[in-house]
């Protein structure tokens, strides 16, 4: 099954498989344009899908998320490319772009596989699963995550020893190991960029212990912990297996530092951890949770009221500054302080530590035009020129920009953000 | 000449060569999986004490464990009395 070059045609190309990508795409759609989405993972629903559940309502994430990630799939006018990249734009005119996408094989075919995990079962590789952050493992041989869309197998080639048990387990025979990267040339009328963010590594912060401390963990690595769906039977510490008792939220972790190169604030990472101390009281309800902040920022409908249920919940709130974390030999950790409101240091002792991380640009939409120049702001979020009149206008005529690609911001605001760049796309199709 | 359907890894097998790292991988995986089963076989078992009896480090212990729990091989035991650390066991089948 040779190298082949394909040729398509759409009226908008998404860059982005993500909630708002999602929800720019289904917009779209929905106005009766032809839409590609194109997404670089193996499964649409970016770091949404993976959530436990989102504040300030305490809704299930995957609830919400699964019906929207599959009135996407079904759409007849959208067309989804998971595991594909896009490796170059270029603007001929208005209303006039060409795109080259390269699809990496996935080593089943889709049409085939009915999700059965047989040759899941089968595969005897075990390795950190990416999709619990590394708390347990996965096969080589694997359905991204039980609520994945398309739920269909996948091969990791660089894991696989090439045994042949998953073929064989197959009932449908739908891995095929010739598969090779596609090439696509497609043409479009417009693009929407839906690239999202990054979360920032804690290693990048050595006196916290991310990584030496195995009880150090980071915000998602708990988010998982949470979820149905989770890594462990319940939650546990990552060094020994002992069910927490005092758990500390690190604030800030990343997020206005000037010293690690992200001065701005985050904005969702004070709402997450409060929304986790809540899941975590409830999950554990002989449980210390305590919040180290220097400002809890509750901006948005609903989020002081959920802060004073947290506090009225017992979470304990510290007005403090982290200066180091080391380990005891019980694996406990010792967080040592400035208590801000007191003006003192202090030492406080826990079994465990989220490091509450925070968000960073995406900086690969900056690579996706060839001839033009996307350009990013000081931040490098995609720079928004007209930001207080038309927010989803990017630097490049007919680019539009959704959701967290042009800077930190929560869900409802990613959606409402998709649904600015999908109504300024479609303004922009109308007026060819 | 086209491979035949279902037994392509062998194709692929042919014209390149597996990476020594996923051979060691699966190689390490399949020696820790069996002594931790061997172990569990005796008795349940806490996580120290599987590090202590396989000379292991206790949060690769936890690591192998939980991803043998979730391939269905082992499962949870009861907790301590302190509702501190769980044991394990192997999974019974129903035949």
């Amino acid at each position: 099954m040779s190298e082949k070059n394909t040729s398509l045609a759409f009226d908008a190309l998404v860059v982005g498989g993500g909630i708002a990508g999602g929800e720019a795409a289904l917009n779209l759609a929905t106005n009766g344009f032809k839409v590609l989405v194109v997404e670089k993972d193996l499964s649409v629903g970016g770091k949404m899908i993976h959530l436990s559940k989102v504040f300030p309502t305490l809704d299930c994430s995957a609830c919400i998320t699964t019906p929207k990630v599959s009135e996407i799939s079904r759409h007849p006018l959208i067309t989804i490319f998971t595991e594909t990249e896009v490796k170059g734009i270029v603007k001929n005119g208005e209303n006039d772009f060409d795109a080259k996408v390269v699809r990496k094989p996935r080593y089943v075919i889709a049409e085939d596989c009915t999700g059965c995990q047989l040759c899941e079962e089968a595969c005897p590789v075990n390795v950190p699963d990416q999709y619990q952050y590394g708390l347990v493992g996965r096969k080589a041989a694997y359905i991204p995550f039980s609520i994945a869309s398309p739920r269909v197998a996948a091969i990791d080639i660089e894991n696989c020893t090439l045994c042949g048990a998953c073929e064989r387990a197959c009932p449908t025979k739908c891995i095929d190991f010739t598969q090779k990267p596609v090439e696509y040339s497609v043409k479009v009328r417009t693009v929407v960029v839906a690239t999202g963010f990054n979360l920032f590594d804690p290693v990048n912060i050595p006196r916290y212990g991310f990584g030496e401390y195995k009880n150090v963990i980071t915000s998602m690595q708990m988010e998982r912990q949470l979820a149905p769906t989770r890594p462990f039977h319940t939650i546990l510490r990552p060094g020994d297996g002992k069910m927490p008792d005092k758990i500390a939220y690190v604030l800030c972790t990343g997020s206005r530092d000037a010293s690690v190169g992200n001065p701005i604030c985050s904005q969702i990472c004070c709402m997450y951890s409060i929304k986790q101390a809540q899941l975590l009281m409830g999950a554990l309800p002989m449980a210390d949770i305590t919040i180290y902040y220097i400002n809890i920022r509750s901006f948005g409908k609903g989020f002081e009221e959920f802060y004073e249920q947290a506090k009225g919940m017992g979470v304990n709130f510290v007005k403090g500054k982290i200066g180091k974390i080391t380990e005891n030999a019980k694996g406990n950790l010792i967080l040592r302080y400035e208590d801000i409101n007191e003006n003192i240091l202090k030492e406080a002792e826990h079994d465990m530590v989220v490091l509450s991380v925070g968000v960073l640009p995406n900086t690969e939409s900056e690579k996706l035009f060839v001839d033009k120049s996307l350009q990013l702001d000081e931040y490098n979020f995609v720079k928004q020129p007209e930001q207080l009149v038309s927010p989803a206008k990017t630097s490049i005529k007919g680019v539009f920009v959704a959701g967290t690609a042009s800077g930190p911001m929560d869900i409802p605001d990613s959606i409402l953000s998709a649904g600015s760049a999908s109504s300024e796309a479609i303004s922009y199709l109308n007026n060819k | 000449m086209e491979p035949e359907k279902g037994k392509t890894a062998k194709f692929l097998k042919e014209q390149q060569a597996v990476s020594p790292a996923a051979i060691e991988n699966l190689k390490q995986f399949t020696r820790i999986k069996k002594s931790i089963v061997d172990a569990l076989k005796e008795e349940e078992l806490t996580i120290s004490q599987l590090s202590e009896k396989l000379a292991m480090p206790k949060t690769d212990v936890l690591y192998y464990l939980m991803s043998l729990l979730k391939y269905g091989i082992v499962e949870k035991g009861e907790i301590d009395d302190m509702d501190e650390y769980f044991t394990y066991k192997i999974k019974k089948v129903n035949e």
